[in-house]
């Protein structure tokens, strides 16, 4: 069981890290709105309230036309000297609007970009559709699979605590006679193993997490400081408080509930 | 039918009812046993070896489910009991049978106290009684020694006084004087008749006619598996014997 909670802690450990690294790349995601050359300060200002206000909205920066021709020489390095020539104010102003985490969704962005499109004020509005289209699906493939897994796993322990703890009760069979030969409630005769159980699936647990954190020592101490996409190891994370929780708690319960199972059978099956 | 056997059953403490016992593939164990035992009655149930005494025993307990007929304690339907009506049931009786059935890791005393922590008695109040019953079956220094070292004799006494800790409804003893000299036959006995005076019912099963002619209670024999005799005249006679 150990074993079995080591991977599910692994793809926990793994899933979490993976969707740090998609909110860093969610956080880059913006939608660029051009403003109209014609508006003045206060209109700029007005507009940039209005959008402020939108429920999608985490915050919204002004690009002015002197700062996106700087921002565009800054771009552009030892090549800018192909501007020169060309008026300060050849770019247009823009606002550069950040996505809240949770409508950082293609479908939902592309809906507000639409909306953005039907404001007074704004010349072009884009923002890098396939880019949220492909982060979107990255996302949800990350949590169909950690569900798949997730249930194959849990079947998986459920089955191995089962038989043990079958193992378990034809060693004590003798044990569990002699009790029911005195009137002991089910309960009573149960209880020993239930809490044996429980006991083995938080020590697997346990034992589990212990092995994810040496691995993840090992993993960090072995491999080179970076790895392209993913940048430098240091940065994984082990998993928090709240999963290392989880895993105890799943451990436990999968230990209880797989001997619970096993003795109504056996129980059933017995006479005497 | 079945309320009015229930009815009836309920003025007698043990009822059987043409109780038949096959072991596969067609060994009759019992056939068509009837018969009724009041409260408080104490009953020998004799025969040779194989006749079906423990078999009707075990029925009586649960162990076994009979193939035919109809069982009623207290007025309680035996067929079909589940597991929790077993233990209720057990609760009640005092077993005594030839395989003892002990923890073996744990010491006479815990042995005997354990059957009535299991009903919820008292932690103290258990340990005094078990303490004071293999006191009187002379057990007082092999308190803490564990079954396994015990003698058979010594072994018998921890169960005698297992059976007995709770004051049963029903005590049923298989051969409870088999392993024991006539000094501790007696004593037993003497213990299991005390216990009938606050109403227990007790069923001994024995192969020794003269040691159940000796206390004058009511004689069950039985022969291959059917009852051939009842020093009870009230009581009908099954079977074909």
């Amino acid at each position: 069981m150990a074993i079995v909670l080591f991977v599910f802690g692994a793809f926990l450990l793994a899933q979490e890290n993976l969707q740090n690294l998609l909110k860093k790349w969610g956080d880059q995601i913006q939608i660029n709105a051009y403003l109209d050359k014609d508006l003045g300060a206060a209109e700029v200002s007005l507009l940039r309230d209005k959008i402020q206000n939108f429920s999608e909205v985490e915050h919204v920066r002004h690009i002015s036309r002197q700062q996106a021709w700087k921002d565009f020489q800054a771009v552009l390095g030892a090549q800018s000297n192909v501007l020169e020539g060309l008026p300060e104010d050849v770019l247009p102003a823009s606002f550069e609007i950040f996505i809240k985490p949770a409508y950082r969704d293609g479908p939902i962005v592309e809906a507000f970009a639409n909306r953005l499109r039907k404001e007074k004020g704004f010349t072009t509005v884009e923002y890098p559709q396939e880019w949220v289209d492909r982060l979107s699906l990255m996302v949800l493939a990350v949590r169909w699979l950690m569900w798949a897994l997730t249930a194959i796993l849990f079947v998986a322990v459920f089955f191995i605590v089962r038989s043990t703890v079958r193992l378990a009760i034809l060693a004590r069979k003798d044990e569990i006679k002699v009790m029911r030969w005195i009137g002991a409630p089910e309960q009573l005769i149960q209880a020993p193993f239930v809490v044996e159980g429980m006991l083995q699936g938080l020590i697997g647990a346990g034992l589990s997490v212990l092995g994810l954190w040496f691995s993840l020592r090992f993993l960090r101490d072995q491999t080179p400081a970076s790895i392209g996409l993913f940048g430098s190891l240091d940065r994984l994370q082990f998993i928090d408080w709240g999963s290392i929780a989880l895993i105890l708690a799943i451990g436990s319960l999968l230990g209880a509930s797989g001997s619970v199972f096993s003795l109504r059978r056996f129980m059933r099956t017995w006479r005497g | 039918m079945e309320g009015v056997l229930a009815a009836l059953a309920a003025a007698f403490m043990i009822e059987l009812s043409n109780v038949s016992k096959i072991y596969p593939p067609n060994a009759a164990a019992l056939k068509g046993i009837s018969l009724q035992i009041e409260r408080g009655e104490c009953v020998f149930v004799t025969g040779a070896s194989g006749a079906g005494k423990t078999t009707l025993l075990k029925l009586l307990c649960c162990e076994e489910e009979p193939s035919e007929g109809q069982i009623f304690i207290n007025g309680k339907d035996l067929i079909g009991l589940n597991n929790r009506g077993v233990a209720r049931l057990r609760q009640q009786m005092g077993l005594l049978f030839q395989e003892f059935k002990f923890l073996p890791h744990m010491t006479a005393l815990d042995n005997v106290a354990l059957a009535g922590l299991v009903i919820g008695a008292p932690r103290r109040e258990s340990y005094n009684k078990a303490y004071r019953l293999l006191r009187e079956l002379g057990l007082q220094k092999k308190c803490n020694a564990k079954p396994p070292a015990l003698s058979g004799g010594e072994q018998q006494r921890i169960a005698i006084a297992r059976a007995l800790i709770n004051d049963p409804m029903v005590v049923l003893a298989d051969e409870p004087t088999e392993n024991l000299d006539a000094e501790l036959a007696e004593e037993t006995m003497r213990l299991f008749l005390k216990s009938r005076e606050r109403g227990t019912t007790i069923m001994v099963a024995s192969h020794d006619l003269d040691f159940s002619q000796r206390y004058r209670a009511r004689v069950i024999s039985l022969h291959q598996g059917c009852l051939v005799d009842d020093s009870n005249p009230a009581t009908k006679k099954g079977g074909t014997g």
